[in-house]
């Protein structure tokens, strides 16, 4: 394993009785990379998050993160990473700085500052407010910070804005990043897209306990997409449209007159999406 | 962050926040309160000595000194009035109700003593009010039969056998039991209950919400959740019981053996709130679990009040052990040595119950 590594995963495997969740997969994360998870329901997402998260035990393979066995150095590498979850698992009856509080106290953390934390998630207003007064993108905003209170090497997040608001997605991906800049290695499941494309610096497509493809997004729509882009122009009250393949020999010369051309309407690259490749790789889509 | 977080820290940590939140359930508080006060207003509420004599009035004429030394045996008070009137005011069936009512009332024929010197038969009246048992009914008439018998000279009919009284346990002819005291234990065991319910709802909450995963992917073991929550159940039983039984005089006898018997107990319902905090997938099949438990368990501590009611199938019962040192230590003021086997059952049972409890809640927390 090399050494920069922040998670290294190899051949792990698990399954529920007959059922067969994870099958033989094997990616690693580098510090302040951010692994985009990307899966239908069923996929093997969320089981491949419990192991490395030390909630349950590999029937094969093995985690190494941040250079501890996450089976028998579990509580060691559980000291060290950070964790959000997609159900709401928050103490209702608790206001958001005791939450934080109770969890900073199990990491054995000295003059944990609640505030400072809350006011990154922008909810230093609701520090006394009980969690069951909170809404669904507050109370992920909590979560968010939750798992932030030990400053995480490695941050595991599931599903982190599904279903939110846009500004309370646009907060956690901006703490994401933030996280990412920082130099914690960040794995993220989610089922969306775009949020995977803007995010990710690298994705890995898993479907039925494997991984069909691992790569950074950009990589990915170059090898399943079209190297073309698709010209609309009017002349009077025509409109037309042109393809222009950008592997020919002539692309350039006709990429310039496309741009010159005084009835210019719009410009579009015909590269794939994330979704049609995964479609492309397992047959199905997402949902 | 602190890599070498002690279990110690972990524990108490978890169990600072499960009091937190237990002291912020609205039902759960309500109930524990007002239950603590309607259990100690029932205590004093209730008789605290018991009534042994039945009283008898007595219309007749000619007989006072007859019934002056029936009354000297003892058991039974004579009040004896001036007409059938006033016998039936006294024992209540008139308009108004008496200051002193009686019992039950016997009317004596004013020929009475005549008659049945004569050999003759006379007819007395036992006037009974709806709540006198059958029993002493029969008693009254076997008393009239034998009074003139008396009168008459002649020898009862039947040869009275020779009899050996035996006393199971500690006789207490002339000292029985006040309803009070038989409560305690009563009240006692629906103290603990409660608290196992509530620990139930607790364990529950904590994992139909899923607060445990979030635990166990920090420093926490499984088996630091599974401590703070049996730390946690039996300290919320232990301290609530032993209020209830310092408002409620039972402390009175051998005060720390009293105490160790509350603190197994409190942990034996610990262990059985365990097992139903797991068992529950929600509130209303929790609330069946519970009862399911709770039925069996309550026997024991509701054959103090009606002893005879339950069979010999009782002593295995797991709250056994408890209702009966509790009955022990409190009402015949037995001692370490006396309780010994009943303590020693109720450990086992302790045991028991935390192994099924704890056993089932690592598997729920495991398979979350």
């Amino acid at each position: 394993m090399s050494d920069t590594r922040a998670i290294d995963v190899r051949g792990i495997s698990y399954s529920y009785g007959n059922l067969l969740a994870v099958d033989d997969i094997s990616f690693s994360v580098e510090p302040g990379e951010i692994l985009g998870f990307l899966g239908p329901n069923g996929a093997g997402k969320s089981t491949t998050i419990k192991m490395l998260t030390g909630q349950v035990d590999p029937k094969s393979g093995s985690i190494t993160v941040l250079g501890y066995d996450a089976i028998k150095s579990r509580a060691e590498m559980q000291s060290r990473i950070g964790v959000c979850f997609e159900e709401k698992n928050l103490y209702l009856n608790m206001t958001a700085a005791e939450n934080l509080r109770f969890f900073a106290s199990l990491f054995n953390i000295a003059d944990f500052d609640p505030e400072a934390l809350l006011r990154r998630v922008d909810l230093v207003d609701k520090s006394g407010t009980h969690t069951k007064g909170l809404s669904k993108g507050m109370r992920q905003r909590l979560m968010m910070a939750r798992s932030l209170v030990n400053r995480p090497d490695v941050l595991v997040l599931d599903e982190p804005t599904d279903g939110l608001d846009p500004v309370s997605s646009r907060a956690i991906r901006r703490i994401i990043r933030e996280e990412a800049d920082r130099g914690a290695a960040v794995i993220l499941t989610t089922h969306d897209m775009e949020e995977a494309d803007k995010l990710s610096d690298r994705v890995a497509f898993i479907n039925e306990g494997k991984i069909a493809t691992l790569d950074t997004p950009e990589n990915l729509k170059l090898a399943y997409g079209k190297r073309s882009v698709k010209v609309r122009s009017r002349d009077g009250d025509q409109i037309s449209e042109q393809t222009v393949a950008l592997d020919g020999p002539e692309a350039g010369e006709e990429l310039k007159e496309a741009v010159a051309s005084p009835g210019l309407m719009t410009i579009h690259t015909e590269e794939a999406t994330l979704e049609n490749i995964f479609i492309q790789l397992t047959g199905r889509g997402l949902e | 962050m602190n890599p070498s977080v002690s279990r110690f820290a972990i524990i108490r940590a978890i169990v600072g926040k499960d009091l937190r939140e237990f002291s912020r359930d609205k039902f759960f508080m309500l109930i524990t309160v007002l239950g603590l006060v309607a259990y100690v207003a029932l205590y004093w509420f209730l008789p605290s000595d018991v009534e042994e004599s039945i009283s008898v009035g007595i219309h007749q004429s000619g007989m006072d000194s007859l019934f002056a030394e029936l009354e000297e045996d003892g058991g039974i008070e004579f009040t004896l009035v001036e007409s059938r009137v006033d016998l039936e005011t006294a024992l209540g069936f008139g308009d108004s109700e008496p200051d002193n009512k009686l019992d039950i009332g016997l009317e004596f024929p004013p020929d009475f003593l005549s008659t049945v010197s004569a050999g003759e038969v006379a007819s007395v009246s036992v006037l009974v009010g709806p709540e006198v048992p059958q029993e002493i009914r029969s008693a009254m008439s076997s008393m009239v039969r034998e009074i003139a018998y008396a009168l008459a000279g002649d020898e009862l009919p039947v040869t009275r056998l020779p009899e050996e009284e035996i006393i199971l346990g500690q006789d207490r002819a002339g000292s029985q039991v006040p309803i009070q005291d038989k409560f305690r234990p009563l009240l006692a065991f629906f103290v603990l209950i409660m608290e196992t319910m509530a620990l139930g709802a607790l364990v529950a909450a904590e994992i139909q919400s899923r607060t445990v995963t979030a635990i166990l992917v920090t420093p926490a073991k499984v088996s630091d959740f599974l401590a703070a929550k049996a730390i946690l159940g039996t300290l919320l039983a232990f301290s609530q019981v032993t209020l209830l039984m310092v408002l409620v005089r039972g402390f009175d006898n051998n005060a720390p053996l009293m105490i160790t018997t509350l603190l197994l107990g409190s942990a034996l319902v610990t262990g059985f709130g365990l097992l139903i905090g797991s068992s529950g997938k929600d509130f209303l099949n929790q609330i069946f679990y519970s009862m399911a438990l709770l039925i069996p368990l309550s026997i024991p501590a509701f054959g103090v009040l009606f002893p005879g009611a339950a069979g010999p199938f009782v002593q295995l019962l797991p709250t056994f052990g408890l209702v009966d040192a509790m009955v022990g230590i409190s009402i015949d003021g037995a001692g370490w040595r006396d309780v010994a086997s009943s303590l020693g059952m109720l450990a086992a049972w302790v045991l028991i119950a935390f192994a099924l409890g704890l056993t089932l809640l690592k598997r729920k927390v495991q398979t979350l």
